[in-house]
C-alpha cells in the first residue's frame, strides 16, 4: 500500500500550441496566443500546475541578443552581444519593456487570472546560463577561469535584470517560476556554487515567500552539482533525464521538493505510449518512499509529442495514486 | 620522457595556454604550452615526437578525465585551447608530411540548429588526438556536407544537433551524402540524441562525449585497415 500521492506536473507547453492550432512563433510572440496555449493544456490534463513556455531567448533578446525564431522551432540565440571587458562594461541592464518581456508577462497574467483551480508558474532563465548566452556559451566557460572579474560583472547585472523579471512574474500573480539553469550543469559543482548559485540565491532571497516558489531547473546536472542546487535555497529542485533519482533524492533535504524526469524526447516522443507508462511506473516505484517527489519530464516537451504518450504518462500516476 | 616534454604534457592537461595565462593557478607564473613547444622544437625534438609523446598523450588523458568526470567542460576547453597554442608551431610540418595525420574528420551542427559548444569540443578533441578536422560550422545543411565529402572522399562525417526539432536533420544529412558516397561513416552526438535514434537513421556510431568521437574513430581506422 502506497502511504502518499504523487503530484504530476511535466514541463510542457508546446503540446498546448499544438492543440490551439497556432505555430510555435506565434505563441512566443503573442502574450495572449501564449496564454490560450497553457489555458488549453490546463482543460485537457490534470497537471498538479501550469507552466508557461520555457524560453531561453527573452531575457538575452531584452539585452540585445539577436534571436532566430522558427516558426515551429523554439527560438536560438545567435552571435556574440558582448566580447570582452568594455563590451560587459558597458552594457545596459534592460527594463522590462524590452523585446517579448511585456508579452511573457501579459501571458503570466492572463494564465493566472484564469486558471485559478491549480498553480501557474511563469519561466525564466538563471544567471549562467544567460551569461553565456550573451558572451558566447563556450567563451564564457574559459571566461570563468581567465577573465573572473569580467564574468563576475556580467552575472551581476544578468542577476538584476532576472530578479526584476522575476519580481514581475510575481506581480503578475503567478504561483512561483521555474528558473532554467541548464548551463551550470557543464561545470563541476565547485563552480557551480560559484558561478551560478552565489547569483541564483539572489534571487531566491528576493523573491521567494509564502505564496511564491522558485523551482530551480538544471538538466546538466547528471549528479554531480545538486549539492550547488541545494545552497541556492529554491524551495524546488528539477532535474533532467540523466540523473539518477533515487541518488539525487538522497542528497535533497526532505523540505526541498524534487521534481523530474522522464526523457521528454528518448520517452515521451520517441517511445509508445506502452513505454511511456512503463517508464512513468518504474520511476514512481523508485521513488515512492520520498514524500517529497513530484514526477514530471526531465525538461521541456519539444514540439510533436503524442497525445497518447502524454494522456500514458498521467494514466501511469492515477493507477499509481489509486494504490493510497 | 624528457622534461620538456613532461612540461608541455602537464600544460595541455591542465590548460596552461601560455605565460601570460593566469590558469590554472598552481602553474601561475610559468611558460605554458606555447613557450614549451617552442623551446622543445628549438632543443631539436621533432614535430613528431612532440605530438606523439607530449599533445596526443595530454589530449587522450583529458578525454578520460572528462569521460569520468573528473573535470568538466571549461577545463576540457582550456586543454584544448592549450592544445591549439602548442598546435600553431606544429601545424607547418603537417602539410610537409613530416607528421603522419590519422585521417580527415568532417564534423557540423546540422542544419536549423546554432548550437556549437558541443561540435566545439568535438572539433578540438579529436585533433588533439591526430585527425585533420574540417569544421562547417553551425546551421550546416547537406549541400555542404556533401560539397565537403566531394572534396574528402575518405573523411569521417560528424553530425550534431541540440534541438528535438533539428535532430531529423541529422537523417537528411546521412541520406544525402551517402547517395554519392555510400562508405561514408558517420557518428552523431548531442544532448536530445541517443544511440537508439543513431540506429535508426544510419549512423555508424553514437558519441556521448568526445572522448567517444575519438574512440569511434579509431574503431573505424582499424576497420579499415
Amino acid at each position: 500500500m502506497r502511504t502518499h500521492r504523487v503530484a504530476a506536473v511535466p514541463i510542457m507547453t508546446h503540446p498546448g500550441i499544438e492543440l490551439i492550432g497556432k505555430t510555435v512563433r506565434d505563441a512566443v510572440t503573442d502574450g495572449q496566443v501564449h496564454f490560450q496555449a497553457v489555458k488549453k493544456l490546463s482543460e485537457v490534463y490534470p497537471s498538479a500546475a501550469c507552466t508557461t513556455i520555457m524560453d531561453l531567448t527573452v531575457e538575452a533578446e531584452a539585452f540585445g541578443a539577436p534571436v532566430n525564431m522558427p516558426e515551429n522551432e523554439i527560438p536560438t540565440v545567435y552571435g556574440r552581444l558582448v566580447g570582452d571587458a568594455d563590451g560587459v562594461a558597458s552594457l545596459q541592464v534592460p527594463d522590462l519593456t524590452a523585446g517579448r518581456v511585456p508579452q511573457y508577462l501579459l501571458a503570466n497574467r492572463l494564465c493566472a487570472q484564469a486558471i485559478t483551480d491549480r498553480p501557474v508558474f511563469g519561466g525564466c532563465i538563471g544567471p549562467f546560463s544567460l551569461a553565456g548566452r550573451l558572451y558566447d556559451m563556450s567563451e564564457i566557460m574559459m571566461a570563468i577561469y581567465i577573465e573572473p572579474d569580467t564574468i563576475s560583472l556580467l552575472l551581476d547585472k544578468c542577476t538584476r535584470f532576472i530578479m526584476q523579471y522575476c519580481q514581475a512574474i510575481k506581480e503578475a500573480g503567478s504561483a512561483g517560476v521555474v528558473m532554467a539553469e541548464p548551463a551550470a550543469g557543464l561545470l563541476s559543482d565547485e563552480d557551480s556554487v560559484l558561478f551560478s548559485t552565489k547569483y541564483v540565491k539572489r534571487v531566491v532571497e528576493a523573491v521567494q515567500d509564502d505564496s511564491f516558489t522558485v523551482i530551480l531547473h538544471n538538466c546538466g546536472n547528471t549528479g554531480h552539482c545538486t549539492r550547488s542546487m541545494v545552497e541556492s535555497g529554491a524551495r524546488a529542485l528539477h532535474f533532467g533525464n540523466r540523473a539518477d533519482m533515487p541518488r539525487i533524492i538522497a542528497e535533497v533535504p526532505d523540505y526541498v521538493v524534487v521534481m523530474g524526469n522522464i526523457d521528454p524526447v528518448g520517452v515521451f516522443k520517441q517511445a509508445d505510449s506502452q513505454e511511456v507508462g512503463l517508464r512513468t511506473s518504474e520511476l514512481l516505484r523508485q521513488m515512492s518512499g520520498h514524500s517529497n517527489f513530484v514526477v514530471s519530464s526531465g525538461c521541456d516537451l519539444p514540439p510533436l509529442v503524442p497525445e497518447s504518450n502524454i494522456k500514458a504518462f498521467f494514466q501511469a500516476v492515477d493507477e499509481f495514486n489509486e494504490q493510497v | 620522457m624528457s622534461e620538456i616534454l613532461e612540461k608541455l604534457f602537464e600544460c595541455v592537461e591542465f590548460g596552461k595556454i601560455n605565460a601570460a595565462s593566469p590558469y590554472p593557478p598552481q602553474l601561475r607564473g610559468q611558460d605554458g604550452a606555447s613557450e614549451y613547444t617552442q623551446k622543445a622544437l628549438a632543443e631539436g625534438f621533432s614535430p613528431a615526437e612532440i605530438m606523439d609523446t607530449a599533445l596526443i598523450p595530454a589530449m587522450t588523458k583529458v578525454g578520460q578525465k572528462f569521460s569520468e568526470n573528473k573535470i568538466f567542460v571549461p577545463q576540457m576547453l582550456l586543454s584544448a585551447k592549450a592544445m591549439n597554442a602548442a598546435l600553431v608551431y606544429i601545424k607547418p610540418y603537417f602539410s610537409s608530411g613530416e607528421i603522419r595525420r590519422k585521417g580527415t574528420f568532417i564534423m557540423g551542427t546540422v542544419n536549423g540548429d546554432l548550437h556549437d559548444i558541443g561540435k566545439n569540443l568535438v572539433c578540438m578533441m579529436v585533433e588533439g588526438a591526430g585527425w585533420d578536422v574540417i569544421d562547417l560550422g553551425v546551421d550546416v545543411g547537406p549541400e555542404k556536407f556533401v560539397e565537403s565529402v566531394r572534396q574528402h572522399p575518405d573523411a569521417y562525417v560528424g553530425l550534431s544537433a541540440l534541438l528535438t526539432t533539428t535532430m531529423p536533420n541529422m537523417k537528411t544529412i546521412i541520406d544525402a551524402v551517402r547517395a554519392v558516397s555510400p562508405s561514408t561513416r558517420f557518428i552523431v552526438g548531442g544532448a536530445p540524441v541517443s544511440a537508439d535514434f543513431a540506429a535508426s537513421i544510419g549512423a555508424d556510431a553514437y558519441a556521448d562525449n568526445p572522448q567517444q568521437d575519438v574512440e569511434a574513430l579509431d574503431r573505424f581506422l582499424q576497420e579499415r585497415a
